[in-house]
């Protein structure tokens, strides 16, 4: 089950490029759902200074295309990361909406420039990947923490979710068909939980459901083959479709950020979520940790920190241009 | 403003078809390097311009898309020139949808959307409606930006909301479930959805189903009916279901040992055929079963998709594959 691969081209390695984050070092981790990986490449963008950027483009996706030799619905931008180290943002990006669509990593300076992302790469193989006939496993989130990438996975066919912790650098994806995780409600029924989207706090994982709830549970507990249940820390109410995830700081505390589709930007405490017992009861809409919905932030699709007091988010209206601004955080 | 004619070659390698400019022209007009933009978009195509056995050559990062318009600078001159696009097999259309049966249960997980040709992602959500009569059930399916296609983006899975299917959570509370049982549902698949060549399926394509009581029990290999083949002969071994299974995955993990062949699945998913490629040897045989193998509402073979922590312990597999044994007639 190890595969690792150097190459220089990376490019023509990584058949798409899914979700991103960030390692040590200007290394950047590409979620790799049709090949079957992760791949980890050193983009060399390791000097600069994110107090000093601000990014600000018009029409995002029109600018990616044409730089792609493609028009805007030729395109998907999949996801968004800052370098915390510099301020550049990165893009992965499906060119084509097809079977051979290909995956392409770009750049994007603060003076709005677009360029290629070249480096050398090593990739690790996602095991237990049944790839004949037609399962196919998205992987729908990404981080990087205490020297392990942590990937989530979902399945087109059995209703299963799972969650595997990768050390880096890469010897051998973790043995084992990973974690399985759980959720629980009303202490009772217990399900089978595919991950949305994540973020790590402290030492712990803050994850949000597909069926909706935000759970946390131990880093620690992440072992191969355990089964996790999360503990419910705030139930976030119907017609809620995470999308993105990210916690800072202000005034002292931390809050998490959370980006839904259709119910704009949350903003969500974070007091004593650790010791928090969780919500195991049905109760009055005031358990669990407290949120409000910031209004102004609307059809945000991607968000990621900036620095210490701003945000990055692209956004737009259905159907129109993707604009990337720079806010600052609620 | 034109100042002569051009040459304009297309040299197929690598990155696919390169743009260049005959040596004769490229010295005549004096220029040095060609860029090419996306017509009406003001930042380049990514690529690189070079000089090549005196011609200038242009050669894209990743290929020129055909029937996309592309504006060839070159100094002063511009021309807008437009790939030919190959000539694409049929339309395709929305061939199957599984599961299959008439009535399904209120805790139903997931249907298959099946075509004959590549879909492209992105379109999914908005060209699927869920309907009780008139009135179109609001956001029943699990919408995510990935999409759930299958390698050849010719079958996608549309999840309902698992929170509005498991008891007990925030969305089913506040919506209610979905489906509700005795009530009637019609699926429908928009015809203006477009293929990967920008070819609409056609007329829009209908499920009608009936609700009946949620599915709460894990299937049971002991309550299959089988057909066993006689050995010399290639007919087929048959499994009966007492419930329809999940389409996908008894076409997956359902096979038998050491034998190849060919799996059809008949009456609703309730029906498991299995033809062999040659004929079948005398002796034991095993039929091998995944554990993930799930019914409607992804209840599998290890447990229910919603166990009851607080009833007495279920019976609980520890293995991932069952192997049950058979012997030809």
């Amino acid at each position: 089950m190890i595969s690792i691969l150097l190459a220089t081209l990376l490019q023509s390695d990584l058949k798409s490029a899914g979700p991103l984050a960030f390692g040590p070092d200007g290394v950047l981790f590409v979620g790799d759902a049709a090949g079957g990986a992760v791949h980890a490449i050193e983009t060399g963008d390791t000097k600069g200074d994110p107090e000093k950027v601000k990014h600000d483009v018009q029409g995002l996706d029109a600018k990616v295309a044409a730089a792609l030799g493609a028009q805007a619905g030729d395109i998907r931008i999949n996801d968004l990361a800052i370098n915390p180290a510099t301020g550049n943002a990165f893009l992965s990006v499906s060119r084509g909406k097809g079977p051979d669509a290909a995956g392409v990593i770009l750049k994007l300076d603060d003076a709005g420039k677009l360029s290629e992302v070249k480096g050398a790469t090593t990739k690790a193989a996602l095991p237990n990947l049944p790839t004949d006939k037609g399962r196919a496993e998205a992987i729908t989130d990404l981080a990087f923490v205490d020297g392990k990438v942590i990937v989530a996975g979902l399945s087109n066919e059995e209703f299963a979710s799972n969650l595997r912790a990768i050390p880096y650098p890469f010897k051998t994806a973790e043995a084992g068909a990973g974690v399985e995780i759980f959720h629980g409600a009303h202490g009772r029924f217990e399900t089978k939980s595919p991950v949305r989207t994540f973020a790590i706090y402290n030492d712990h994982v803050l994850a949000a459901y597909t069926c909706t709830p935000l759970v946390r549970f131990p880093l620690e507990s992440l072992k191969p083959g355990a089964k996790i249940k999360g503990t419910t820390v705030a139930e976030l109410g119907n017609r809620n479709r995470p999308l993105d995830m990210i916690v800072y700081k202000q005034g002292g505390k931390d809050f998490v950020l959370m980006a839904n589709s259709s119910r704009g930007v949350m903003k969500i405490s974070t007091d004593g979520i650790a010791a928090a017992k969780g919500i195991t009861e049905k109760i009055n809409d005031k358990a669990g940790q407290t949120y409000e919905t910031i209004d102004a932030l609307k059809g945000v699709v991607q968000l990621d920190r900036l620095n210490k007091g701003h945000a990055v988010v692209l956004a737009g209206a259905e159907g129109g241009p993707l604009n990337l601004s720079t806010i600052a955080l609620p | 403003m034109m100042r002569g004619l051009w040459i304009l070659a297309l040299a197929g390698c690598g990155a696919g078809p390169a743009i260049s400019l005959d040596p004769l022209q490229a010295r005549a007009e004096g220029v040095d390097t060609l860029q090419v933009y996306v017509a009406g978009a003001a930042d380049p195509v990514l690529g690189a311009s070079a000089r090549e056995g005196g011609a200038l050559v242009f050669r894209p990062r990743y290929p020129f898309l055909r029937g996309v318009p592309y504006r060839v600078v070159a100094g002063e001159v511009e021309r807008v020139i437009t790939l030919r696009p190959d000539d694409p097999p049929p339309p395709a259309r929305l061939t199957r949808i599984c599961p299959s049966a008439d009535v399904l249960p209120e805790n139903q997980l997931k249907f298959y959307l099946h075509f004959s040709g590549p879909m492209p992602r992105g379109e999914l959500y908005r060209r699927v409606a869920l309907y009780e009569g008139r009135r179109k059930v609001e956001l029943p399916f699990l919408e995510l930006g990935e999409e759930l296609w299958d390698p050849e983006n010719r079958r996608v899975t549309l999840l309902f909301d698992p929170g509005r299917v498991k008891r007990g959570l925030t969305p089913r509370e506040q919506e209610g479930p979905a489906l509700e049982r005795g009530k009637s549902y019609t699926l429908v698949v928009d015809g203006a959805w477009p293929d990967v060549w920008k070819r609409p399926l056609g007329k829009d394509v209908r499920k009608t189903f009936t609700v009946g009581p949620p599915d709460e029990t894990r299937p049971d290999p002991k309550t299959w009916a089988w057909e066993l083949p006689t050995s010399g002969t290639r007919e087929p071994l048959t499994l009966t279901f007492p419930e329809p299974l999940d389409a996908a995955l008894l076409e997956r993990v359902v096979r038998v040992e050491d034998v190849r062949g060919v799996v059809a699945l008949e009456k609703a998913e309730t029906v498991w055929r299995f033809t062999p490629e040659a004929p079948w040897p005398a002796g034991p045989r095993a039929l091998l079963v995944d554990t993930v193998l799930e019914d409607l509402a992804g209840n599998n073979l290890e447990r229910p998709f919603e166990v009851d922590v607080i009833r007495p312990t279920e019976f609980r597999l520890t293995t991932r594959t069952l192997r049950l044994p058979f012997v030809t007639k």
